[in-house]
């Protein structure tokens, strides 16, 4: 796990067992996008973080499911 | 995702006409007839009756087609628009293709950002042609809080703008601002026209940004709209969570004014679960309800003495209490506990009650602080002090007075498996931090008790309320969730696009029609007409500084900090923009150039999104013979060629990458295109050039004066 930051390139790599991970989402594996905002209080690892994607809109996912791509 | 049959119904009608499917002169003739009116859906030109005429012509061909062929295409024609009715009515009512693939009709990237969905460059291109009320117009068909976050926006949409692969984004949030302010100031800030009146009622508990917005989104489909709220005042966390300094009141008053124009009712220091009940509200007569009860609970440090000392509070309280008008110093010595952007507010706040010194601790480093950098550097500049790699331990005081913060400093370790690094407390290095008031701001969560009189309401294990994102239904039918109490403490415009989505949900859950199960895809409003800039000032246009009021003055008074653009840096800055709802970066035209004109004059590196490389318009000038071929691969018509007033010139979404003089053929006078090209033809044909002596001569003439002179 890492902490992410605004402005990090991310990908959506892998489905997520988590509860936040919504069905809609399958859709979204493997699509490059933005952190927006990453949990803005904690950088707590079990928070929801906003990422913009390439093409796909803005949407809150479980960090697990995330990676961070080398710029 | 399947294909668009709006597309694919362009694409095999031009196949059915370039194979000659349609030999009756008269059925090719409707053929035609028929791509022209579906080109029309999939540019979002057409009008309501456009489905109809298609779907008549096709039968008309079926009817009178004289063999098989014909009879297919008229038959195919009619099997999509019958079949896919919906998705043609929604390219023409929506200008929207959910698959991308009417490229007219795709959102550009930072309207696909928006969670709220604004057409960002529809209005950004208003604000460069000066038109700020059109601007206003069309960001409050998807937001109707344009000014509001024009202040305070976290601008997803700047993340995701294209410009900012080359140098630096637009500066979309400042520019809403100023649009709202000028509209507003001229009283040309108007609201959409309502429909007609329901006859039904919808009940929003909480006067926050999701719940107003989805009482504006309800009003204007005609329902009978009540806001309940807790307090003496609209706005929410708006209002109460963010300072003065950062959001004016009048800015939230102005524009929930423009909210109660509509018709909608507010009911304020009404507080659900106690004077007002679930069962009462159904009773009442109301059809679905929303719950935009936000985030208002802190969480507690839970460290010694946290409890015992009335000089220790939680950085919400002292927000919401300066909101509302309290104006006492926290104390003389203040250290607030956290590093997001709540944090950072209530250190600016206490600064300018009055407090001598404040810092912030955070048990982490500067690099992994949650807060928006431009709060932190403005914080500093005021003098708030930063405490990295901090941990509260304990609370210190006697008799009831509070003493100081106990604390004890960290190291970032790694644990082995994550790389992500955790604070861990360095044995031995405690210390005291003499101070006279300690404030929380660790982060906030929903308060759950006001909701317990709504049994079967399911929560998730972050303690949100549980919803379908793409609908905002919760378990419960008819009861419907958004913002903060749905995400846990997050953005305002975040709560907007939920708002906006529970509406749209609200409204098909009373009329029947079944929920999405997927999120929608933002609506384009307009194709707004580009701006002609020069390549050389495109590129020489830099973002302007927001300038801020005086450190004084932001050291000792809740004045608005950022003293927005001026116009002339709002009109410039909006001339930045690369009209992405225009260029797709499909990358066709940098291909033909390089690999088939073999020029390579387009060195577009910002149409790379992972590995974007240097970008600059001015060069294409040097190298471009302004042969077309750019223009004529473009499947948008985002870059064209025209010959205007003796010139050639290449613009591509407003940008004039090249112009060149024109020659004219000295025999015909016909126009030849410009010296550049004329060479490059000439060269490429090398020994099968005409021979025409030192005239220049169009192609036909040139022929014709070669024949000439080989005849002699």
């Amino acid at each position: 796990m890492v902490i992410f930051r605004r402005g990090q390139r991310v990908a959506v790599y892998k489905k997520s067992e988590d509860e936040g991970w919504e069905d809609y989402m399958d859709a979204y594996i493997g699509a490059h996008g933005i952190i927006t905002d990453p949990d803005t209080s904690k950088n707590d690892p079990d928070d929801l973080v906003e990422v913009s994607l390439d093409g796909k809109g803005t949407h809150r996912f479980p960090q697990d499911c995330l990676k961070l791509l080398e710029d | 995702m399947r294909g668009c049959p709006v597309n694919d119904t362009i694409t095999g009608l031009e196949n059915a006409l370039g194979s000659g499917a349609l030999k009756n002169p008269r059925l090719r003739r409707i053929g035609e007839e028929i791509l022209d009116l579906v080109k029309d859906v999939a540019w979002g030109r057409a009008g309501n009756d456009h489905i109809f005429a298609i779907s008549h012509l096709a039968n008309d061909i079926v009817e009178s087609a004289d063999d098989k062929n014909a009879r297919q295409v008229g038959q195919t024609i009619a099997s999509a628009v019958n079949v896919h009715k919906e998705v043609f009515e929604s390219h023409v009512q929506t200008h929207n293709c959910a698959t991308g693939d009417c490229v007219r009709l795709a959102p550009a990237p930072c309207q696909m950002a928006c969670p709220a969905g604004i057409d960002v460059p529809t209005y950004v291109s208003l604000i460069a042609l000066g038109k700020d009320a059109e601007a206003i117009e069309v960001i409050r068909k998807d937001n109707p809080f344009p000014w509001v976050c024009g202040l305070v926006c976290t601008r997803p949409c700047e993340f995701m703008c294209v410009r900012g692969r080359i140098d630096t984004p637009v500066s979309i949030k400042y520019l809403k601002a100023f649009a709202a302010e000028k509209a507003l100031s001229d009283r040309q800030y108007k609201n959409p026209e309502k429909a007609p009146d329901k006859h039904q009622k919808v009940c929003v508990i909480g006067a926050g940004p999701g719940g107003m917005s989805a009482a504006y989104f309800l009003a204007l489909k005609g329902y009978g709209v009540t806001v309940l709220e807790a307090q003496p005042v609209a706005g929410g966390m708006m209002m109460l969570g963010i300072p003065r300094y950062r959001l004016p009141r009048e800015v939230i008053d102005r524009e929930v004014a423009m909210i109660e124009e509509l018709g909608v009712e507010f009911k304020y220091n009404t507080r659900f679960g106690v004077d007002v009940a679930y069962d009462q509200l159904k009773a009442d007569g109301y059809e679905a309800i929303l719950l935009a009860i936000g985030a208002h609970s802190a969480y507690t440090l839970n460290i010694t003495g946290e409890k015992d000392f009335p000089q220790v509070f939680d950085a919400i309280d002292l927000l919401r209490n300066v909101a509302l008008g309290h104006r006492k110093s926290p104390g003389k010595r203040v250290v607030v506990i956290g590093g997001g952007n709540v944090a950072i507010d209530a250190a600016r706040t206490s600064l300018r009650l009055g407090s001598e010194e404040v810092i912030v601790a955070y048990r982490r480093t500067r690099h992994e602080m949650p807060a928006d950098i431009e709060e932190v550097e403005q914080a500093e500049e005021e003098g708030i002090r930063f405490s990295f790699l901090t941990i509260p331990v304990e609370i210190v005081g006697q008799n009831g007075k509070l003493e100081g913060l106990k604390c004890i400093r960290a190291d970032l370790v790694s644990r082995e498996g994550s790389s992500r690094k955790v604070p861990v407390p360095m044995l031995g290095s405690e210390f005291i931090m003499e101070v006279d008031a300690v404030i929380s701001a660790i982060g906030q969560c929903v308060d759950q008790t006001c909701t317990a009189c709504i049994c079967d309401l399911t929560w998730s294990r972050r303690t949100t309320i549980d919803v379908e994102m793409a609908s905002m239904e919760t378990s419960i039918p008819g009861v419907f969730a958004a913002g903060d109490a749905v995400t846990g403490p997050a953005t305002v415009v975040e709560a907007i696009g939920g708002g906006k989505r529970a509406a749209e949900a609200i409204d098909r859950y009373l009329s029947g029609i079944p929920q999405p199960k997927m999120p929608p895809v933002p609506v384009r409003r307009q194709r707004v007409e580009w701006l002609d800039v020069p390549a050389a000032t495109k590129m020489a246009l830099k973002r302007p500084e927001m300038p801020l009021l005086n450190i004084e003055r932001r050291r000792t008074t809740f004045q608005q900090a950022e003293l927005g653009y001026s116009e002339n840096q709002a009109r410039e800055e909006a001339r930045r923009c690369l009209r992405c709802d225009i260029c797709r970066r499909c990358g066709r035209c940098v291909e033909v150039c390089r690999d088939e004109m073999e020029i390579d004059a387009l060195n577009f590196g910002y149409l790379d999104f992972d590995h974007p490389f240097k970008t600059d318009f001015r060069v294409t000038e040097e190298k471009c013979i302004l042969c077309g071929a750019c223009a004529a691969n473009c499947p948008n018509n985002a870059i064209v060629i025209e010959d205007r007033k003796g010139e050639r010139i290449l613009n591509f979404c407003g940008t004039i990458l090249n112009r060149q003089k024109l020659l004219y053929c000295d025999s015909c006078g016909a126009v030849i295109g410009p010296a550049r090209y004329h060479d490059y033809v000439t060269r490429r044909l090398g020994t099968l050039t005409p021979k025409t002596g030192k005239q220049k001569l169009c192609e036909v003439c040139a022929r014709k004066t070669s024949a000439e002179i080989l005849n002699f």
